[in-house]
């Protein structure tokens, strides 16, 4: 709020000295400057965005054709629905969106909360060793997720794995990568990556809180957990929100921690996710079905994401 | 306000993360100058390959030829992204003269048009190879490059394990599998588990083709009646309990290690792998030929083996030609592949190379070689690649998987009939006519 407030207000200074020299030079001026500072970023942003999501898309109208067998080269007909088509009547392409769709209702939520909770818990005023909290639940962000993912496929192994040898004690074996369970063992070692990431913005956040809101409700004898209910988490939605779209946006993504435990079972498939599926049918060759099947990926994202903010800014007003 | 920035940044960056993905993928070949550029004067020939031992290989080229200069990278293994590297770089432009591909994956880029026709090049050579190499080479009637390395099967057993248990080296599959229980009997696996390519050379074997072509259109057919037969064997050894951890994986390694794993099977390169994954028992292993499904018979498989291919855009396949030829055939080179990569080479010269004449200290100072030679002569020749492969062996190792680990009903058979399904259904989205 106070933010928007000193940006708004307008800088008497500037508009006399304009007023003194011819009206139309200083504006091109500004305008020749403004070239120069916001060109390298549209160079890198037309260059390295736009010019290849517009790339994706045109590669996606096309269809590829072989002859009968095959063995003579590829040609490219321009089809602009062939692939599309095939993408939505594709079983595995559309299981895959679904399993997402699945893993996000699941895992977001969880992930969120447990994060929500530990930024509230290092803000409050009873925290001890507050650095210590902050770094220890941010250090698993600072391991590379395919790392992360073959250390946790170690743990998960049913014969040599910690796990599994600490339940064999009991007498009890899980099989954390079979058909049934494969999908939150993929949840889990999001979770634990990510978790410390959503906890440092909410965290960050908890810090701009006001001192004297918080001293107000003291004054009126609000509990800690009244103090975090009613205050804390209502003045860092902005930031939940934002941790909310980047992990909708990280679920779609989801590759690097499926396709490294696909090595060690046959509940994860070569089209697990639609990026695991898009990265099949590159490997294939089929470079305007993988355009098209990003392209239908991010279009959902998409709608997903603006549904998103209109429930909750409806919610809001 | 606030959230309305939100909202733009947000949708902006969906389109970019979700939609660049796929892009940033295809942009990630860094080497610019390509092929080869003569213009008279020193043509340079530019060659990516995954095996150990190109380097000094190309070095040794380098040294001794003055008209044409390799420039080497070392790449991923081909499945491992190796491909996708050399895929990406022929559809930007700027792909080397020569990369490797395996033989199983050579149809495939014969289909994507992304290898150049040699014959005119190579036929004269066609007589350095052995044949299986130059059947690896040849799709259609035309060839693609100079084979580089070949897998003929055989049988890795530790040896000491066998003796300490009173068993007997199998001939036969029914030997195999006896022997099986016996070890079974002292807490010992036969074997760990077989889930892509490893498994399709015993399909070759058995001269139980999976890509066959019909009435100009292919037939796909993993799953056909000779095929389950093999496919039933495998599903006893499953059933009884016989196989344990699977291939690759770091249990599997530590039981071959052990002596907890007894045997593999498979091509003449698992010798290196072998040596690599289970160090600590040195001595203890040896190498016999591949049992066989009718006592008396000699036939064996081959998995695995490359070439290397001469890529789309290459601006002189002659010289592209002339160094693979030397890569394949001269013995210093080949001596470099067999030190750096354990490679089994597919050129005559290169067999009769002193490396591959000694015994083998891993092996108990066996000659190893010898067993290689054989198997090389035995290798059943009616098998061909077809176009999809990948993806036929990709489904198939998921299938597997569930069937090693007795999944949902899963069985060797259901996993077979799931990768020519996929396969078809790829092959027809493409325009390929197939027969069902």
């Amino acid at each position: 709020m106070t933010t928007s407030l000193t940006s708004a207000a307008p800088p008497p200074v500037e508009t006399k000295r304009t007023a003194a020299t011819p009206p139309r030079r200083p504006r091109s001026r500004t305008s020749r400057y403004a070239i120069w500072f916001v060109g390298p970023f549209v160079v890198l942003f037309v260059g390295m965005y736009v010019a290849p999501i517009l790339f994706a898309l045109y590669k996606s109208l096309f269809r590829i054709q072989r002859d009968a067998l095959g063995l003579g080269g590829t040609q490219e007909i321009f089809d602009p629905l062939f692939n599309y088509a095939y993408a939505l009547g594709d079983e595995k392409f559309i299981s895959s969106i679904g399993r997402v769709l699945l893993f996000g209702v699941v895992q977001v939520p969880v992930m969120l909360v447990l994060a929500l909770g530990i930024a509230l818990l290092i803000d409050s005023a009873s925290a001890r060793a507050k650095g210590f909290f902050r770094l220890s639940s941010f250090a698993p962000y600072a391991v590379p997720t395919v790392v992360s993912a073959l250390m946790w496929s170690f743990l998960y192994s049913p014969t040599n794995g910690p796990v599994n040898q600490v339940l064999e004690v009991f007498g009890i074996s899980i099989n954390f990568l079979s058909q049934d369970l494969a999908l939150w063992a993929v949840a889990n070692v999001v979770t634990w990556g990510w978790t410390g990431y959503n906890m440092i913005i909410i965290y960050a956040a908890l810090q701009g809180v006001p001192g004297e809101v918080l001293e107000a409700a003291k004054l009126d004898g609000a509990s800690p957990w009244r103090t975090a209910w009613s205050i804390k988490i209502p003045l860092v939605r902005p930031a939940i929100l934002l941790t909310t779209i980047f992990s909708i946006i990280g679920s779609a993504q989801l590759y690097n921690e499926p396709f490294v435990l696909k090595q060690s079972t046959g509940a994860i498939d070569a089209s697990y996710t639609p990026i695991m599926a898009a990265q099949a049918s590159l490997q294939s060759a089929n470079y305007p079905y993988a355009a098209a099947q990003s392209v239908l990926l991010a279009v959902g994202v998409a709608v997903l994401s603006v549904l998103f903010f209109r429930l909750t800014s409806r919610r809001s007003s | 306000m606030k959230s309305s920035i939100i909202k733009a940044a947000g949708v902006a960056s969906i389109l970019t993360l979700t939609v660049g993905g796929l892009t940033a993928c295809s942009s990630d070949s860094t080497s610019g100058s390509g092929s080869a550029e003569g213009d008279g004067k020193v043509k340079e020939v530019e060659v990516w390959t995954w095996a150990a031992g190109y380097d000094e290989a190309a070095k040794a080229f380098n040294a001794s030829h003055d008209d044409i200069q390799i420039k080497y990278t070392q790449i991923e293994p081909g499945n491992k992204g190796g491909y996708d590297k050399v895929r990406n770089s022929i559809t930007a432009g700027n792909a080397p003269c020569l990369a490797q591909v395996g033989y199983e994956t050579l149809p495939s880029f014969v289909a994507e048009g992304n290898v150049v026709d040699v014959t005119e090049f190579a036929s004269a050579d066609k007589g350095l190879y052995a044949p299986a190499g130059w059947a690896g080479v040849t799709v259609g009637d035309k060839v693609y490059g100079a084979p580089q390395d070949q897998g003929p099967m055989v049988l890795f057993y530790n040896k000491t394990v066998f003796e300490a248990n009173g068993v007997a080296v199998p001939t036969t599959w029914d030997e195999y599998q006896a022997a099986g229980e016996q070890l079974k009997a002292a807490g010992v696996k036969l074997t760990g588990t077989y889930e892509d390519y490893d498994y399709s050379g015993f399909a070759w074997q058995a001269g139980a083709p999976w890509y066959e072509i019909k009435d100009g259109a292919w037939s796909i057919t993993p799953d056909s009646p000779e095929n389950l037969d093999v496919a039933d064997y495998w599903q006893g050894l499953i059933d009884a309990d016989l196989i344990g951890a699977g291939i690759w994986s770091d249990e599997w390694s530590a039981g071959l290690g052990d002596g907890s794993i007894a045997t593999i099977v498979g091509a003449a390169w698992f010798s290196g792998i072998l040596k690599d994954s289970a160090a600590a028992s040195a001595g203890d292993w040896a190498v016999a030929e591949l049992p066989q499904w009718e006592a008396g018979d000699a036939k064996t498989g081959n998995v695995g083996g490359s070439l290397s291919a001469v890529l789309k855009g290459c601006d002189d396949p002659e010289a592209a030609w002339t160094v693979a030829n030397w890569l394949s055939t001269d013995p210093g080179s080949v001596d470099a592949l067999i030190e750096g990569g354990g490679v089994y080479p597919a050129s005559l010269a290169g067999l009769e190379s002193d490396l591959l004449t000694s015994g083998d200290d891993y092996f108990g100072g066996q000659v190893v070689a010898d067993v290689f030679k054989t198997a090389s002569g035995q290798v059943n020749e009616d098998w061909a690649w077809g176009p999809g492969v990948s993806t036929l062996v990709g489904t198939l190792a998921t299938g597997m998987k569930q069937a090693y680990a007795k999944e949902g009903g899963a069985t060797v058979a259901t996993a077979l009939t799931g990768a020519r399904e996929a396969t078809e259904s790829e092959l027809k989205q493409q325009g390929i006519a197939v027969n069902e």
